[in-house]
């Protein structure tokens, strides 16, 4: 892509942020408010109502948002639209522990003319607690379909920005006209990450961890210092109305935790010292080296949430000739890889109650990574609890959600088999009453790339068959197309592919191709504007489509990429 | 059963997934080597025995005490574990350059355990290390002194419980080029005594305020603001806390000395001092020491004089000197460095030694616990095949506490303890470019717009 066209590309995506918010890809009801009516008898499925429970040929009834009847032999209401799940499984609708639903990343603070680097604007050091997510949120983003299309009936949404963009809130999962109807509850944790300042302090964790010290100590004073004022002012100076130090206020209560983004164990472990040395509650989410650092968060009583975002299974060289050293530099690679992937089981066998966070993972991804788990030691019991009361009870919203009880919030999840299934589907979604039917794929297309794959010669390509040669393919931003080819090739026994483009731009380069189970996922990085974008494409390939989603995890969105396989690879 | 157990505490610690609680210590007897104590001299055909990570006793015809491993080393050389007193392996951030005055910050927030560089500084007979902040403001971070116990996952494990605090501070051209950059003070040498100046002032101020506060009874009485950048100044001023400071020339090592008789600051180590031999019996009489390079200048305008001779006219005038690696490759062969004393200023043994186990022991305020080969101190050892001040010498085995973090005769050739999954085969190269990257201007590029991977210091 020239670079014109890279910058045009670029803001497109950024602008389609603001002017094509509503999911391209809905295929759930998008007006809501279109239902004849809101009472549901959902009959003959089974129930999973929570972890370690299963019954039979059970209804579950819905009215005006609230389970109201659950069993085998209940009366459905007149009213009721009834659905047959005969073959279907009924599951509490997920909770996630963090990531940036709905969330518009804004644009970043610009650098202010003669910033003064030692002591910059809050705004631009990353030092806003008191903002809220809520002001972040755009109903319309896809982010939030997406999330429930998956299964997720209510998020913990937390604001982009640096050291302390602000405070959490929770979302149920809805199309909505306003904002008030899907905020479940404002401002429950106060969020942190280990995120400095582009060259202003704090610029780096050494910045972070001193100005975190600092701010909470301060904080500390102001707030006894404002409790006595209330009690008599008269002569006494008054506090100043320092907002920073008025949002750790509820945290010094311990009202509210504060929850940190620490994805490795170092992290981790800064974010507990933290904790140890000014005394708050705390929250971790977004693990993933969570084996380093079981006692430790045993001991800090932390709440903790694994990342669904897990590290791609390294691939081990073909090559005939490798060295013995090289097969053993795989063999520790893949011993760390097993860690990544057992830290759930890690935490199940430990006894740590814990949730996922889904921040970093693209919604294609959240399923793989449980069932990952899983097949790793993790129990399903556990997963479902990871998944539902967990979370629940984290956010003190065990009495409203997580299982499928009569008196909770409706949010249910329908699945076409036992959830943890690779083949399994979802069917349906219940959040907070709403019905939301998806599509079910039929997937015969393996089968028929499995005998097809058998009629050939080994020697085309093996498992790779359906994937290698050159396939036309449309990337859909909006208000732009952009086609050309995707070419695929095997070489030196791993994939390798550039995507050309009809307008003669330069080749982008294809990395991290993985083909597995009929997924194709692969990785762009793009030059926009001299920001690199990481573009992440997933899909799935039946016969000779690709039907695939590009998502920039920079800017939150995703856009459509299909793709149609050339004949005889011309 | 004792030994079984000393071997199951080392699997332990190498492959912990675990925190451990207690940090492991051994129990061993180091039979018929000859034992370089740095304060006793050189003893021939002696004992060391070592009981719960303490060196219990030393002499001839030792015998080992029920359960405790004898380990034989007739013919080889058992020397205090070699202590650096500036380093930058592994901490996960090195520099908070963004202001000039960052007294407030630690490396002991950023150890990280995992770093190979550890390893390879053990397999140099290195045991401890003075990890510090960078180079690049005035008054920079407090460093952190640890033990290098590799192994481990948790950097509580290697911190030197009960060191004393350090800071770091710089003069010249590091900082002063960031505040150029900025466009904030300092800009110059002037500038640099000024910030250190008024930052002391400032916090002298503070301490006054705290003092007020304190002593009034009111109960309605109101806090000042608290400012840990501040509060760490006046613990300098207390004497709580070395100051180590990154110096090269002899008039800002004087400049220095002013200043911190003005704030009445007992002490200072002054790092690199390249100049520090035309400002010796100065530096003698305030009681200041240095630590430097054996023979490495002119890599940049600042330290354009000096001479191999630096650590040896410092000796023998009086300071308390020690030879540094600033460096993952260096840190390597400190046994080399030291020697090169002997070739320029004809050290005895036991000085140039000194150099790099029991003088930076003392300039890190650890003096009473590692440094020399003493009974009562912490089993800190390492061993060679030859005179460690001979070209020929090889380290075979170290230990920290008593227990065995390296011996050459176990030696794989992978020895990570942490692999990035998603990291590529080819990456994973034994020669790292890394190693000969100095660390103490890191993080500071973006100020520059240079590249920085050719500076030095």
């Amino acid at each position: 892509m020239n670079p014109v066209r890279k910058f045009r590309l670029y803001l497109a995506l950024t602008l389609s942020l603001v002017m094509f918010g509503s999911n391209v890809y809905a295929q759930s009801d998008p007006t809501g408010t279109s239902a004849v009516t809101r009472t549901f008898a959902i009959t003959n499925a089974t129930l999973i109502a929570k972890p370690g429970s299963e019954l039979k040929e059970a209804t579950v009834v819905v009215k005006n948002g609230l389970i109201v009847n659950v069993g085998k032999n209940v009366t459905i209401p007149e009213d009721a639209e009834v659905i047959d799940a005969t073959g279907l499984y009924i599951y509490p609708a997920f909770i996630d522990g963090m990531s940036n639903t709905g969330a518009k990343r804004p644009d970043n603070p610009q650098r202010p003319q003669n910033l003064f680097t030692p002591d910059p604007p809050n705004d631009y050091a990353g030092i806003t607690p008191e903002n809220s997510v809520v002001s972040q949120i755009d109903i319309n983003s896809n982010t939030i379909s997406n999330l429930r299309k998956v299964g997720f009936g209510i998020s913990h949404a937390v604001p982009y920005g640096r050291m302390l963009p602000g405070s959490g809130s929770l979302l149920i999962l809805n199309d909505a006209e306003h904002m008030d109807d899907i905020l479940m509850a404002k401002d429950i944790s106060l969020y942190s990450q280990f995120v400095g300042a582009p060259g202003a302090y704090p610029g780096n964790v050494l910045g972070i961890m001193a100005k975190f010290r600092n701010l909470y100590r301060n904080a500390e004073l102001h707030k006894k210092h404002v409790e006595l004022y209330a009690q008599n002012p008269s002569g006494m100076e008054r506090p100043t109305n320092d907002r920073v130090s008025y949002a750790f206020h509820p945290v010094i209560a311990k009202d509210k935790a504060i929850m940190f983004d620490a994805d490795d164990m170092l992290d981790v472990r800064r974010a507990i010292r933290l904790k140890n040395d000014l005394g708050f509650n705390i929250m971790v989410a977004g693990v993933k080296q969570g084996f380093y650092v079981i006692e430790d968060l045993k001991a800090a009583n932390a709440d903790v949430f694994l990342s669904l975002d897990l590290p791609n299974k390294p691939k081990d060289s073909k090559d005939d000739d490798k060295s013995e050293e090289v097969s053993r530099l795989e063999e520790r690679r893949m011993e760390f890889y097993n860690m990544y992937v057992a830290q759930a089981a890690d935490m199940e066998k430990a006894g740590i109650p814990f949730g996922f966070s889904a921040r970093g993972a693209s919604a294609g991804k959240i399923k793989t990574s449980v069932i990952t788990y899983i097949e790793n030691g993790l129990s399903e019991d556990a997963a479902l609890a990871a998944l539902t009361t967990n979370p629940a009870s984290a956010f003190g919203i065990s009495d409203i959600v997580g299982t499928v009880e009569s008196g909770k919030m409706a949010n249910l999840l329908v699945s076409t088999a036992p959830y943890f299934t690779k083949d399994s589907q979802i069917k349906m979604m219940f959040v907070d009453g709403d019905k939301h039917v998806y599509e079910v794929k039929e997937k015969k297309a393996r089968k028929k790339s499995d005998s097809e794959s058998t009629d050939e010669a080994p020697a085309a390509g093996g498992p790779f068959a359906a994937v290698l040669g050159t396939w036309s393919y449309t990337f859909e931003v909006p208000g732009q197309e952009q086609t050309g080819k995707m070419i695929i090739k095997m070489e030196n026994g791993e994939l390798s592919g550039v995507l050309t483009s009809t307008d003669g731009s330069p080749d982008e380069n294809m990395n991290n191709i993985n083909y597995r189970d009929g997924e194709l996922t692969f990785s762009m990085s793009i030059d926009a504007g001299g920001q690199s974008v990481e573009i992440v494409v997933e899909g799935v390939i039946e016969g000779k489509e690709f039907d695939a989603e590009a998502s920039v995890a920079a800017f939150n969105v995703s856009f459509p990429l299909k793709a149609v396989k050339d004949e005889d690879g011309k | 059963m004792k030994k079984m157990k000393n071997i199951f505490t080392l699997l332990l610690c190498l492959l912990s997934t675990l925190a451990l609680a207690q940090k492991p210590k051994g129990d061993v007897l180091f039979k018929n080597g000859t034992v370089l104590t740095i304060t006793n001299g050189e003893l021939e055909n002696t004992d060391v025995l070592i009981r719960d990570g303490k060196i219990s006793k030393i002499g001839k015809d030792l015998r080992a005490p029920k359960g405790v491993e004898v380990v034989d080393i007739s013919g080889k050389f058992l020397m205090p574990g070699i202590i650096d007193a500036h380093s930058h392996i592994a901490g996960s951030a090195i520099n908070e350059g963004t202001s000039q005055v960052t007294s407030e910050v630690s490396m002991e927030d950023v150890v990280n355990p995992l770093d190979v560089q550890i390893y390879r500084a053990l397999a140099g007979g290195v045991t401890s290390i003075h990890l510090m902040h960078g180079s690049a403001n005035v008054i920079g971070g407090q460093n952190e002194t640890m033990k290098l116990r590799y192994g481990t996952t948790n950097p509580d494990d290697l911190r030197f419980e009960g060191a004393p605090r350090t800071i770091k501070f710089a003069l010249g051209e590091n900082p002063t080029r960031g505040g150029r950059a900025r466009g904030i003070q300092p800009q110059s040498r002037m500038g640099v005594e000024n910030m250190i100046r008024s930052s002391f002032t400032q916090a002298v101020a503070y301490e006054k305020k705290w003092e007020a506060y304190n002593k009034d009874t009111n109960p309605r009485k109101v806090a000042p603001e608290y400012d840990l950048r501040m509060q760490t100044l006046v613990d300098i001023m207390n004497g709580d806390i070395i100051v180590h400071c990154h110096s090269y020339r002899a008039d800002e090592i004087y400049m220095l000395m002013k200043v911190f008789s003005d704030f009445d600051i007992p002490t200072i180590v002054f790092q690199h001092a390249n100049e520090a031999y035309k400002v010796a019996p100065e530096l003698a009489a305030f009681g200041a020491s240095a630590s430097v390079f054996a023979d490495w200048w002119a890599y940049k305008l600042e330290v354009y004089y000096s001479t191999a001779y630096n650590a040896t006219i410092l000796q023998e005038n009086g300071v308390l000197t020690s030879i540094n690696s600033d460096s993952g490759e260096l840190i390597r062969h400190l046994f080399h460095e030291a020697a090169k004393t002997q070739k320029y200023g004809n050290l005895s043994n036991d000085a140039a030694l000194a150099m790099i186990t029991l003088n930076p022991a003392k300039q890190l305020g650890i003096a009473d616990r590692v440094g020399s080969i003493e009974e009562g101190k912490d089993a800190d050892i390492a061993v060679f095949d030859a005179h460690p001040l001979s070209i020929y010498a090889i380290p075979q085995m170290t230990y920290i506490d008593g227990v065995k973090y390296f011996d050459i005769n176990n030696d794989k050739s992978d020895q990570r303890i942490f692999i990035n999954p998603e990291s590529s085969i080819d990456e994973v190269q034994l020669f790292e470019k890394m190693d000969y990257r100095h660390r103490c201007m890191e993080g500071t590029a973006q100020f520059f717009g240079a590249n920085l991977f050719k500076h030095k210091h």
